[in-house]
């Protein structure tokens, strides 16, 4: 991957996922470094900026979180079209959050950007530590639910062209690191973009003439 | 009365006067409980007075004042309902307090015995509505509960929205001036259209669209419209449509700015149009907008958004992308006063580009389902 020219880069990343899978949560830890346990659902959709240094570069992340629930979906491709990447977030401890992350995979493989960087989060990876110690004792199937889930997304990933990496807004594993290993994978030279915002270009120009339901 | 009045419930934090919990620095000081002068207080008294006589006992006198007198009203309601009566009063403008009257038990039958699909995506949002407010913090507390029974029971009322997020807002904000029963049946008067248009598009999963290109002849000069595409929430899609206009002839310098930096009011006024001002806005200026919302319609939401961009345009058209959506999701103090945002806000007609550019809207997207069908028939060759 060439790393000369461009040192700074300005990247849109979108935030997609069922209700409650943590999105709002893993921006905030991103961004501001905190965590709410009340974290107030998203109406519509909530925008950030974080930079990161990576090797010799610096990435700025333009990011949209957006809202979970299957019907403001009609909202949804406004912000991941045009987008250099994604994070798509479930609950792992929740098997149709699971469900529904792949439902994203699959919408933005058929309808967004074909250079487009995606990762899957599983979130919530301090339930897996909480929960196996209740489970050694009892002997619940929990652990083995939570770890065939694991397997499954690992494996879904790969057949995907994704990278996987299991997260918690809470304890903050893996946050950073999710964000790195994407900024390090986008492609470093945009030729004829210099300022980065061209990658906006295409759902605006879309909006403007349509407005929606195109 | 079924005013809420907050109890004693302990806090560690301080509360200003709606319950909220402070935030720790920037403390708004209309949300204090202000010492108040001898003569502010006199003036309010005498305001209630006013009010309470409009309104008669429980309302009673009600609809022969709004018959006789439409403007007092309009413009009292203008200035701001007592909070003491808001309650009461938002029951009368809107049409509930009628629903109510005609189905008794229907309400406490929708909360017990039915059940709905949604119970799981409304518990995961309960604690995530108004999760600084002391009536809504407490864990499966009463606040919790009510919220839940009343989303429950809409979503039961009416499968075809059944929950969407956005409307634990709506029913958060209602709870905290009237009985659960009393916002469930505010909640139907408004997404059902008890006075004016229904709102229940706002919250809809799809309205079919026709396609032009699926027509096809069937024979006699009739064509046969085949329904494709489907728009989510299509009334927030309509309401932004048409907000994107309105900003455009009302505020040509932003709107070209706007378009220039690649804004669009989906990334800015969803949340307005979707929860009415309820969600992340100053709770004494949502407060002031539904008082006026619920007699005079949505129209207040398109005026009020106005007037924030109008109030700041000078601003806003020198920021950059990044900076105008920030500065479109925290406008300034001053900005957020009601008596200085409203009267700005009223002052600005709307009501017939409204319906101009909902019939523009409606002819370039297609009808609704109901109304589509309609159409085929007629639409011969
Ligand atoms: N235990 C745990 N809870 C989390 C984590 N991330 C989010 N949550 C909780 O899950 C709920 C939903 O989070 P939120 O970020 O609002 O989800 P969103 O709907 O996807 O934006 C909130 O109550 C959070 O506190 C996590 O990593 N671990
Ligand atoms: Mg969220």
């Amino acid at each position: 991957m060439a790393t000369t020219g461009n040192k700074n880069i300005n990247s849109k990343l979108v935030l997609l996922g069922d209700v409650g899978a943590g999105k709002s949560s893993l921006v905030l830890r991103f961004v501001k470094g905190q965590f709410i346990e009340f974290q107030e659902s998203t109406i519509g959709a909530a925008f950030f900026s974080q930079t990161l240094a990576v090797n010799d570069a610096t990435v700025k992340f333009e990011i949209w979180d957006t809202a979970g629930q299957e019907r403001y979906h009609s909202l949804a491709p406004m912000y991941y079209r045009g987008a250099a990447a994604a994070i798509i977030v479930y609950d792992i401890s929740n098997q149709a959050s699971f469900e529904r992350a792949k439902k994203w995979v699959q919408e933005l493989q058929s309808q967004g950007n074909p250079n487009m960087v995606m990762a899957l989060a599983g979130n919530k990876a301090d339930l897996v530590d909480t929960r196996k110690v209740a489970a050694e004792a009892n002997a619940t199937g929990f652990v083995l639910q939570l770890t065939c889930l694991q397997e499954e997304a690992q494996q879904y990933a790969q057949e995907n062209g994704l990278f996987f990496m299991e997260t918690s807004a809470k304890t903050a594993a893996n946050v950073n690191e999710i964000f790195h290993e994407i900024a390090k994978r986008l492609p470093r030279v945009q030729p004829q973009n210099p300022s980065g915002m061209v990658l906006m270009d295409r759902p605006a120009e879309r909006v403007a003439s349509a407005s929606c339901c195109s | 009365m079924d005013d809420y009045e907050p109890g004693p419930v302990p806090s560690p934090r301080p509360l200003d006067r709606f319950g909220f919990v402070k935030p720790e620095l920037n403390i708004s000081p209309d949300g204090l409980i202000k010492g108040r002068s001898a003569c502010e207080y006199e003036r309010e008294e005498r305001r209630v007075r006013k009010w309470r006589k409009m309104i008669g006992a429980g309302g009673s006198d009600w609809k022969h004042y709004v018959r006789r007198k439409p403007h007092v009203v309009r413009r009292r309601i203008r200035k701001g309902i007592p909070d003491c009566l808001r309650g009461l009063v938002w029951q009368l403008i809107s049409g509930s307090r009628d629903l109510l009257l005609m189905n008794p038990g229907v309400y406490e039958q929708l909360v017990i015995y039915e059940t709905s699909a949604s119970e799981l995506d409304i518990i995961r949002d309960i604690s995530r509505t108004f999760p600084s407010h002391v009536f809504f913090q407490q864990r499966h507390g009463p606040g919790q509960r009510s919220l839940y029974n009343v989303l429950k029971a809409y979503s039961v009322f009416d499968r075809d929205v059944g929950y969407v997020q956005g409307m634990g807002f709506l029913a958060g904000l209602l709870l905290l001036y009237m009985s659960e029963e009393d916002a469930f049946w505010l909640l139907v008067a408004l997404l059902k259209g008890a006075v004016h248009a229904p709102m229940e598009g706002l919250y809809l999963a799809f309205s079919f669209v026709p396609l032009p290109i699926f027509v096809t002849e069937v024979g006699d000069g009739y064509f046969r419209w085949r329904w494709q595409k489907w728009v989510g929430l299509p009334l927030v899609q309509q309401y932004l449509f048409q907000f994107d206009h309105l900003v455009r002839e009302h505020l040509p310098k932003l709107g070209e700015h706007f378009t220039q930096e690649m804004i669009n009011p989906s990334m800015y006024a969803s949340q307005w149009f979707i929860t009415v001002f309820s969600y992340s806005f100053p709770f004494h200026l949502a407060l002031r907008i539904w008082d006026v919302f619920l007699y005079e319609g949505v129209k207040i939401v398109f005026k009020v958004g106005l007037a924030l961009l109008k109030y700041c345009a000078d601003d806003l058209v020198k920021l950059p992308f990044e900076k105008l959506i920030h500065a479109l999701r925290n406008f300034p103090k001053d900005a957020m006063d009601p008596d200085t945002l409203l009267p700005m806000a009223y002052s600005i007609k709307v009501s017939k580009r409204l319906e101009e550019m909902k019939q523009e809207y409606e002819n370039k997207n297609g009808k609704t389902a109901e109304s589509a069908e309609c159409n085929e028939k007629q639409k011969q060759a």
